[in-house]
């Protein structure tokens, strides 16, 4: 722990990713990735990470030909312990991009779907599984809610009850990097971001509340969740002082079982962690055997591509659409936000059956915020931005791209803008 | 140069200028590449260290590009002679060309008779060629597209690089201190690009013999 770190709050984990300087050739490399310059050295000089910069997003990790990047939180043996502890129920809350990547770390084609493989190792691990697309769902029905509050509050001056709302443009909030990149480089944008938990943070509580309580009838402190995430600032994102909801819930109804609050995820295990815990437990994962979720593990498409760019956007615009106009979006698919340029923007017109009026959206969908989003921020702080809800993740592609996935030897460079060549400072 | 003696011109101008820009920018990588892989100074001072070795970097690749096109006829030849292989080969590495008993032992030994270059020259220039171009190559990739290539591609790179580097630089040491010790070969590549006809009859027989023709003057 960096006890003279600035940025965080009593209690984070500041510094997820660290510089092997044995290893470090000072090649440039993970600096043309770092979206927030928070790695320091010269071009060949040993580099080195300032955790106060830092965002936690793992790009450097991911891109480093050398493999001089590690993650300095390890969890994998605690959660193996927790796992063989009979006083413990541990939850395991699988990311959408996970289950597509997987099960590159055995072997199988790239971007194998093994939803039901993954499902069968865990339980067979010991793991009760609450599936976070399950709550991708529901950070989406709060997300597009949200939205729809704020722009019936800026279009027709409706007010919210019991709290103010936010300003418009609203961007999203799943991305634990993005929040840190706003919350360090842009804190005046704050309120422009969504007040909506990241699945994860909305698996926790749930987890500890009505899955303890109702689905595996254990007492919320026995229960361990872990987040199981492509992410390796979700590590930083689950260590977040705030994000203690369900002991303070369970506090108030007399039901926590517990002075000391616990937090709402446990700990977090990237796909690597995950994959060498299958590892170290010698669970063939190619031969788990398939298995269902269970009740927790209920989801929609629009849980499902929250993984990819433009994911969560196309997920929000279809809660919208349905919220505004009482009608599913036909077609389901709305493909201007798809696919892999920097910065993707679509106007949709809807119709406002409540007002009766028509009301045209204009959304942006940033993929990556490495060269992409600082543009966008200086025309809203401008007050010259037309865009009212812009989805941003911080890593190129989604999260399928993201820090804590497996490291392709063919590298993700091809999913960004050009970097810049030939190192010299 | 005495005027009674006879003299072969073993080193043109094309090949001296070459090995010229060939000492100026390998002597510095070799330092340079020593340092960066040890890591030893601050960032400033590593950071010099790494420019000196990426501008001489340029200028090797230059001087070999260069060289490749101006002097491509001797490049071919070098490349002829490096790769021609006899039983005579053999025997030279057998008493490593008579130099360990004459250094240690001070005795001289019959060397089976050499073409232009001794088989040690030749092994060494094998070396330089595909060590050299390795060498380059990988350079190019590590200092530009180190991010661009694919991952393992560039691993690959940074140890072949670092593989070829010191197989030269040790080979680079050897070189030097024969090439002082034959102090009449130093002279003809840094100086005036002869030799003399008796040094070169007893050192490169078969040379002297089957390419070397008589100018009258």
């Amino acid at each position: 722990m960096n006890a003279e770190a600035r940025t965080y709050q009593k209690g984070e984990i500041p510094g997820i990713i660290g510089i092997d300087a044995d290893v470090c050739k000072g090649c440039d490399s993970c600096k043309r990735y770092c979206p927030t310059g928070a790695i320091t050295g010269m071009f060949g000089a040993i580099h080195s990470i300032d955790v106060e910069k830092c965002i936690n997003c793992g790009q450097c990790l991911i891109n480093c030909p050398f493999g001089s990047i590690y993650e300095t939180v390890d969890t994998v043996d605690t959660v193996i312990a927790k796992l063989q502890d009979k006083s413990v129920t541990v939850v395991g809350i699988p990311a959408p991009a996970v289950r597509v990547a997987i099960g590159e770390e055995f072997g199988m084609a790239d971007g194998s779907l093994v939803t039901k493989e993954m499902y069968g190792a865990m339980r067979k691990v010991g793991f009760e599984i609450l599936d976070n697309n399950f709550t991708a769902d529901l950070t989406i029905m709060e997300e597009g809610t949200e939205f729809i509050v704020r722009a019936r509050h800026a279009l027709f001056g409706e007010e919210a009850h019991g709290h103010k709302v936010g300003p418009l443009p609203q961007f999203t909030s799943c991305c634990p990097a993005w929040v840190r990149y706003v919350e360090t480089k842009y804190p005046s944008l704050i309120p422009n971001l969504s007040s909506a938990k990241s699945p994860q943070q909305m698996a926790g509580p749930l987890a500890k509340t009505y899955g303890a309580l109702e689905i595996w009838k254990k007492p919320p402190e026995s229960i361990y969740t872990v987040g199981i995430m492509p992410c390796t600032a979700k590590k930083f994102e689950a260590s977040r002082p705030e994000f203690a909801s369900a002991y303070h819930f369970l506090k108030k109804e007399g039901k926590a079982g517990s002075d000391t609050p616990y937090p709402d995820i446990d700990t977090v295990l990237t796909t690597r962690d995950l994959a060498r815990l299958f590892k170290k437990m010698k669970i063939d994962f190619t031969k788990a055997g398939e298995t269902d979720g269970g009740p927790l593990a209920e989801y929609t498409g629009a849980g499902t591509i929250f993984g990819n760019t433009g994911g969560v956007m196309e997920a929000a615009l279809r809660t919208a659409y349905k919220v505004l106009t009482g009608n599913e979006l036909q077609p389901l698919e709305f493909k201007p936000v798809r696919g892999m340029k920097g910065v993707k923007s679509a106007s949709v017109t809807l119709m406002d059956t409540k007002y009766g009026k028509e009301v045209t959206v204009n959304v942006a969908v940033v993929n990556g915020i490495h060269g992409n989003i600082e543009p966008i921020l200086e025309k809203i702080m401008a007050g010259t931005s037309s865009y009212h809800f812009i989805e941003v993740m911080n890593c190129p592609g989604g999260c399928v791209n993201g820090g804590g996935q497996p490291i392709k030897s063919g590298g993700s460079s091809w999913l960004r803008a050009a970097l810049p060549l030939f190192g010299w400072k | 140069m005495s005027k009674n003696q006879s003299w072969i011109l073993k080193h043109p101008w094309s090949v001296r200028s070459f090995h010229y820009l060939l000492v100026l920018s390998f002597i510095p990588l070799a330092i340079t590449g020593v340092v960066l892989f040890f890591k030893p100074f601050d960032q400033l001072t590593m950071n010099l260290y790494m420019r000196i070795h990426v501008v001489t970097g340029v200028i090797l690749t230059l001087d070999a590009v260069a060289y490749f096109i101006i002097g491509f006829t001797r490049v071919i030849a070098f490349v002829k002679r490096s790769f021609s292989f006899s039983v005579n080969d053999i025997k030279w590495f057998s008493i490593l060309g008579g130099y360990p008993q004459k250094f240690l032992l001070g005795k001289k030994v019959p060397v089976p008779p050499m073409g232009k270059y001794n088989s040690g020259q030749k092994l060494f220039g094998i070396c330089v060629l595909i060590g050299g171009t390795i060498l380059i190559a990988t350079g190019w990739g590590l200092w530009g597209f180190p991010h661009i290539l694919p991952h393992g591609m560039t691993a690959l790179f940074g140890t072949l690089h670092l593989v070829f580097g010191w197989i030269l630089i040790l080979f680079l040491l050897v070189h030097v201190f024969l090439g002082i010790y034959m102090f009449d070969d130093f002279k003809a590549m840094f100086l005036h690009g002869k030799i003399p006809y008796e040094e070169a009859k007893e050192m490169a027989p078969l040379w002297v013999e089957t390419e070397i023709v008589k100018i009258e003057r």
